[in-house]
């Protein structure tokens, strides 16, 4: 019994230590497994991504900060990371738009169904293309992924929608120059009102025209008004010039006709005041000899006219001469 | 303490085990995802529609099939329609829809959303055709285009409404003149450049002969007004030396006349005068009295 006492004890010992042995193993068995399984809850989200949550596929929550996370791990919890700060674009006709290159290896089919896409009709019943580009990105990636199905689709449907009714407001020469700000700024805003209708949880960035232009069988007679325009601000010109050239030219013939008629004024006026003046001086002088001053100055006058003349001394009733005067000798001398 | 341990491990193995089988669509437990709803049928007939999260059904007896909860997209092709006033255009949408009532729409379309699918594309085309028809060419292309999807889209609902499916909006996208009237539209347009195009050149012309009807104006009054000054400058030289000449000449007009005859015949007898001079003229006096 000693025997066996003491043999039980120590079987019993080590049954003991067996046991806990086990116990302890099955207890690491099991914290490993949990703890295997609770990291599988762990991920990262880099900035710019979002994860929505799904509890046995009920939306539990999204999560936008960027770092480390951790949530129940699958299959209690599901996670959907979804890129939120990516810029999304969607290219709408081929003229000049970023798709050129693919839609023309594309071939003609498909590059006529992107004119087509770009194609508009104006108020006043004219065609134009109107390539256009809309940038957007994910605002609420819960309703993005579960509110609306084939996404891309419909904005890019609802796009050339909005694009087009708000085209179709506008007469085609708002559309080709004066309004193109105001139709990027309306389709843009009934675009964002038509997605949020849809719960699309979509922000539209922009709306940006690539080129607009008539069709290529009118284009010509569109140019030909632009040329028009041109032709008329040049005549425009070109008169402003001449105007610039005869006002200057008429002043500058005034001030001479001012300048002028001054001189002749002042002139006038001094060569007056200097004939005056020596008339004056002479009279004070001839007031004292009147008689002789007179003779001097007859005599002084003839002396100077008379050496030139041709002169005939008739004594007047003595002969009957023959009254022969060569009158106009200047007339003969031409004869 | 073993014993709990191992019944929490099994437990949990069970749970993980039912709810990975959900997943893969085995029952009792039934996973409905966001997005999606689930009709729950007894023996082919409806029981209820789960929301999304975990629900449980009874395995053998019920089944579920999925639908989607999300709005769906469908995009109809381009058709001739005609307007009020005999026009032909060329008009493509797209409807937006979902399925509210699985029940309805189970029992409206067994066969799956394809069929779904054509029903609508059928009942928004007749829609169109007869809003369409109701209004005129331009009143399609301008005015009336919000008007007339709003009319579509309320008929088009209306319509679906009792086959489980809600229309959130029919849209008008491309609405194009048939090729052969796109040709008249092609003319037209030109002769309306073109009518522009003289419009503009004749109003250049226009502008450019008044700059320079105003610009010979302007040249003409300035030197005129400049004529005007320069005569009245004039003017005042000569009256003042008028009056200067008439003050001086006052102090002995018989001196002045003198004078001035003596200053005239300087002037104007010349090498080509003839003058008859009488002896008993005063310049020949003394000439007289010599002899």
């Amino acid at each position: 019994m000693p025997k066996s006492d003491s043999l039980g004890t120590d079987q019993k010992v080590k049954r003991s230590v067996a046991r806990t042995l086990g116990n302890g193993l099955i207890v690491l068995i099991v914290l490993g497994v949990l703890g295997f399984w609770a990291s599988l809850g762990l991920y990262t989200l880099e900035p710019g991504q979002a994860a929505i949550l799904l509890q046995f596929g009920r939306h539990k929550g999204t999560v936008g900060v960027d770092g480390l996370h951790w949530t129940w791990p699958p299959p209690i919890v599901t996670r959907r990371v979804v890129n939120v700060g990516e810029l999304r674009n969607e290219d709408f006709g081929v003229v000049g738009g970023a798709r050129r290159a693919e839609v023309e290896a594309a071939g003609e089919a498909e590059r006529a169904a992107d004119v087509n896409e770009a194609t508009m009709q104006t108020s006043d019943n004219n065609i134009v293309h109107v390539s256009f580009a809309v940038q957007y990105r994910i605002s609420d990636p819960y309703k993005a992924l579960y509110r609306v199905a084939e996404l891309s689709s419909m904005v890019r449907s609802a796009a050339a929608a909005a694009m087009r009714q708000v085209a179709g407001r506008m007469t085609v020469d708002a559309v080709l120059r004066e309004e193109r700000a105001a139709l990027t700024a309306d389709a843009a805003t009934l675009l964002q009102d038509v997605l949020d209708s849809y719960e699309a949880g979509i922000e539209v960035q922009s709306v940006e025209l690539q080129d607009v232009q008539p069709p290529d069988e009118v284009r010509a007679a569109f140019d030909d008004v632009v040329a028009a325009n041109q032709d008329a601000n040049r005549a425009v010109n070109e008169a402003e010039g001449y105007r610039n050239e005869v006002l200057p030219r008429a002043r500058a013939e005034a001030t001479e006709l001012r300048e002028s008629a001054l001189g002749y004024r002042d002139a006038t006026i001094a060569e007056a005041k200097g004939e005056a003046g020596r008339f004056t001086a002479l009279v004070a002088e001839y007031a004292k000899a009147p008689e002789v001053t007179r003779q001097r100055l007859y005599l002084e006058t003839m002396e100077e006219v008379l050496p030139e003349v041709e002169k005939v001394i008739i004594e007047p009733g003595s002969t009957p001469v023959l009254p022969y005067l060569p009158l106009g000798r200047a007339g003969r001398v031409s004869q | 303490m073993r014993r709990l341990l191992l019944l929490l491990l099994v437990l949990g193995a069970l749970f993980v085990g039912a709810v990975s089988a959900a997943n893969l669509g085995i029952p009792p437990l039934v996973i409905t995802r966001e997005g999606e709803q689930k009709l729950i049928l007894q023996l082919g007939q409806f029981r209820r529609v789960t929301q999304p999260g975990l629900s449980v059904m009874i395995p053998f007896i019920e089944e579920a099939r999925r639908y989607d909860s999300r709005w769906l997209y469908n995009s109809t092709e381009a058709r001739d329609i005609q307007t009020k006033d005999g026009e032909q255009l060329r008009i493509d949408n797209y409807t937006v829809w979902r399925i509210q009532d699985a029940q309805a729409f189970l029992e409206g379309f067994p066969a799956g959303p394809a069929a779904a699918e054509q029903r609508i594309d059928r009942v928004v085309r007749d829609a169109v055709r007869e809003v369409i028809g109701r209004h005129t060419l331009s009143e399609v292309l301008k005015d009336q285009r919000v008007a007339i999807m709003k009319a579509i889209t309320e008929k088009s609902r209306n319509t679906l409404a009792d086959e489980g499916i809600e229309v959130a909006d029919v849209r008008i996208n491309r609405t194009e003149l048939p090729a052969n009237a796109e040709s008249s539209v092609y003319a037209r347009m030109v002769t309306e450049r073109e009518r522009l195009a003289r419009k503009n050149r004749a109003g250049g012309e226009e502008r450019a002969r008044a700059i320079r009807a105003e610009a010979d104006r302007e040249a003409r009054v300035i030197v005129a007004k400049a004529r005007r000054d320069a005569e009245l400058t004039r003017g005042e030289g000569d009256a003042e030396s008028t009056r200067i000449y008439a003050e001086a000449y006052q102090q002995d007009p018989e001196f002045y006349a003198f004078r001035r005859s003596l200053e005239a015949y300087r002037k104007t007898i010349d090498g080509n005068t003839t003058l008859v001079l009488p002896p008993d003229s005063e310049f020949f006096r003394f000439l007289k009295n010599l002899k």
